[in-house]
C-alpha cells in the first residue's frame, strides 16, 4: 500500500471509530426503550431514529450544516461555549458517519434486547434489583453478543459511508477524505480507474473483515454467555 | 395479627380480579381451579402487574412501591434463573442485593444440597436442580415473605413430593412466611396450615386449612373425586410421618378412600379406624351419598351408594366406624 492509501485507510478508520465510539451509548438507550412496549411515544421515536436510513444522504449532511455549522443554532454554541468546529474536520465526518450509521446499529441492539425473556427483568426485581440495576445486570450482558455483532457491522458500514460526510464534512485528504471519498476523487481524475480499483478492493476486505468478525464475535460472546 | 393483609383489584382484558384476603406467619395455600386468577394474583401482590387497591405487609403499607421496594420474594412455575451466570452466581446476585440478609449463600446452598451445583451454568441443570438453586436464590435474598407461583408444576411425582419436603424444612429452618399457588389439593394440604381460596377473581373462602377446606363454598371448587377433608398426619397409623422434619402439615383424605361400618370392625389389615357420629348426608349429582362423620379430632367425609346407606341404615346421629387405609393417602 502506498503512503496515500495508508492514509485514507487511517483516516476511514479514524472517522468510523469515533463514530461508533459517539454513537453507542445512545445506540443502546434508545434500542433499549424501542424494545419495551411500554414506552412511551414508540412509534415517534422509532421513526426519528430510522430517518437516516430513508432520507438522501445529501440531504442528511445538508441538515447537519444548518445544524452544526459555525452559523446553525448548535454549531455557533459549540464555537462559543468549547470552541469546537465540527463542519469540515474528522470530528464532523465521524458525526455524520455516526449519524447515518445510527439506525443500523439501534436495530441490531434492539432486536438483542427484544430477544431477551422479559420474564427474567420480573425474577430480579422481586430480587430487589431496581430498574437501572435490571438494565446493568440482565438487560445489557444478555444482549451483549447482538450489540457487539451490531457495533462491528455498523463499524463496517461506517467506513463506507459518503453523502453526508461529503455533504457536511467535505473531502480533506488526511481529514476527512474516507475511502468512498478517495474513490470518488480518482474517478473524477482521467485514468484513475487502476486506483480506483485497488481502493475499491480496500473497502470489500474491510467490509468483509467486518462482517466475518461480526458473526464470530457473537458467536464467541453468545457461547461465553450462555454455556 | 395477619402478617399480611391485601385487597388487589385489577382489570386485565375483561378479567377482573377483586380479591381481598390475609395471611399469617405459617404457610398459605392459595388454591383454586385453572383461570381463577392466582398467578395474576401474585404478580399484583410482588407489584409486577399494575394494580388498585392496597397491601400491607408487617403493618407497612406496601401497594403504591415497586416490586424491588415491596419486600416479596418470588419462585416463578419456571425457574427463571439468570442464564448468562452459574447457579452460584445466581444465589450471590439475590444475596448482593440484600445487604441485611442473615443467609448466606453457602449456607443454603449447603442446605438445599446444591453445593455441588453452585460452578455450573444453569443451562446445564435438570428440571428440580432448577427448582432448588431458584427456591435458594429467592431464600437468600431474605424477602419478608416468599411467594411461590406452583414451583413444583414442572415436576413429576416423586421429585415433586422431594421438593414439598424441602420446602417444608426450608420453612422450618428460615421462618419465612409463604403464599403458595397450587390447583393440587394434596399439595396444599401437606405444605400449607392456612387456606385461601379464589374463584373467577375473588376470594370465596379463606381461614385455617381444615376448617376452611370443609366449607360448601371451598368443597364446590373442588373436583367431586377430589372431595374430602384434610387431617393432621399423626392422626393417622403409618402415614407420612417418619421424620418430624420431613413431615407434611396435613393430608388429603377423599371420600372415596373412606369405608364406614355401624359396628366397630375386627380382623382388618386397615390400621386406622376411628368412632363418630354421622352429622350429615347429603346426595351428590352423580347419585352417591356424602356421609359427614364428626369425629374427636376432626370431620371426616365418605362417599357411599345409595344402596349401601339404606343397607347400613345410615342416619343423623347414628354411630359409625370410618375406616381409612393409611397408604391411600
Amino acid at each position: 500500500m502506498s503512503p496515500a492509501e495508508i492514509e485514507i485507510l487511517s483516516t476511514s478508520f479514524a472517522v468510523a471509530w469515533r463514530a461508533l465510539v459517539f454513537s453507542l451509548p445512545f445506540a443502546i438507550a434508545i434500542a433499549f426503550f424501542l424494545s419495551r412496549p411500554s414506552t412511551p411515544g414508540r412509534l415517534i421515536l422509532d421513526g426519528i431514529t430510522h430517518l437516516p436510513l430513508i432520507l438522501p444522504p445529501v440531504l442528511v449532511g445538508f441538515l447537519l450544516l444548518m445544524m452544526f455549522g459555525r452559523r446553525g443554532p448548535v454549531g455557533a454554541l459549540l464555537e462559543q461555549w468549547f470552541g469546537v468546529h465540527l463542519a469540515f474536520t474528522t470530528a464532523g465526518a465521524a458525526l455524520a458517519t455516526a449519524v447515518m450509521s445510527f439506525p443500523l446499529l439501534v436495530r441490531s441492539i434492539r432486536l438483542a434486547f427484544e430477544a431477551t425473556d422479559l420474564r427474567l427483568f420480573e425474577a430480579a426485581a422481586v430480587l430487589r434489583a431496581g430498574p437501572w440495576d435490571r438494565f446493568v445486570s440482565i438487560a445489557l450482558p444478555l444482549a451483549g453478543p447482538g450489540i457487539v455483532a451490531g457495533a462491528v457491522t455498523a463499524f463496517a458500514a461506517s467506513m463506507g459511508e459518503f453523502g453526508a460526510v461529503i455533504t457536511f464534512a467535505a473531502n480533506i485528504p488526511g481529514q476527512t477524505q474516507t475511502l468512498p471519498l478517495a474513490i470518488y476523487t480518482v474517478l473524477q481524475q482521467p485514468g484513475g480507474e487502476a486506483e480506483a480499483t485497488r481502493l475499491a478492493v480496500m473497502s470489500f476486505v474491510v467490509a468483509m473483515l467486518g462482517l466475518v468478525a461480526a458473526e464470530f464475535l457473537q458467536r464467541r460472546a453468545r457461547k461465553r454467555l450462555l454455556g | 395479627m395477619s402478617l399480611l393483609q391485601a385487597h388487589l383489584r385489577l382489570d386485565q382484558g375483561g378479567f377482573v380480579l377483586d380479591a381481598a384476603f390475609t395471611a399469617p406467619a405459617g404457610i398459605t395455600a392459595l388454591f383454586g381451579p385453572s383461570g381463577a386468577g392466582k398467578s395474576t394474583l401474585l404478580s399484583a401482590l410482588a407489584g409486577l402487574k399494575r394494580n388498585a387497591g392496597s397491601v400491607m405487609l408487617n403493618g407497612r403499607d406496601v401497594g403504591r412501591l415497586p416490586a424491588h421496594q415491596r419486600g416479596f420474594g418470588m419462585v416463578f412455575q419456571e425457574a427463571r434463573l439468570f442464564p448468562h451466570l452459574t447457579a452460584g452466581q445466581n444465589l450471590a446476585y439475590a444475596h448482593r442485593r440484600a445487604p441485611g440478609s442473615k443467609l448466606a449463600p453457602a449456607d443454603v446452598a449447603s442446605f438445599f444440597d446444591i453445593s455441588g451445583l453452585l460452578h455450573r451454568p444453569v443451562g446445564n441443570l435438570s428440571g428440580g436442580e432448577k427448582s432448588r438453586v431458584a427456591l435458594a436464590r429467592a431464600l437468600v435474598s431474605a424477602p419478608d415473605f416468599l411467594l411461590l407461583d406452583e414451583p413444583f408444576a414442572a415436576l413429576d411425582g416423586p421429585r415433586r413430593r422431594a421438593f414439598i419436603e424441602v420446602l417444608l424444612a426450608a420453612h422450618r429452618q428460615f421462618r419465612i412466611p409463604m403464599l403458595v399457588v397450587s390447583h393440587s389439593i394434596d399439595d396444599a394440604a401437606a405444605l400449607a396450615s392456612h387456606l385461601v381460596a379464589l374463584k373467577a377473581g375473588r376470594v370465596v373462602a379463606q381461614g385455617a386449612f381444615a376448617a376452611t377446606a370443609l366449607t360448601p363454598e371451598f368443597q364446590a371448587l373442588l373436583d367431586p373425586r377430589d372431595i374430602g377433608t384434610a387431617l393432621a398426619p399423626r392422626l393417622l397409623q403409618g402415614a407420612r410421618q417418619n421424620e418430624a422434619q420431613k413431615e407434611p402439615q396435613g393430608l388429603w383424605l377423599r371420600a372415596d378412600q373412606v369405608l364406614l361400618a355401624t359396628q366397630p370392625p375386627q380382623y382388618l389389615s386397615a390400621r386406622n379406624i376411628i368412632e363418630g357420629q354421622i352429622e350429615a348426608l347429603s346426595e351428590e349429582v352423580d347419585g352417591s351419598v356424602l356421609v359427614r362423620l364428626a369425629t374427636e379430632a376432626t370431620p371426616l367425609l365418605a362417599r357411599l351408594t345409595p344402596d349401601a346407606v339404606r343397607e347400613l341404615q345410615l342416619g343423623q346421629r347414628k354411630t359409625a366406624w370410618a375406616v381409612i387405609k393409611a397408604h391411600a393417602v
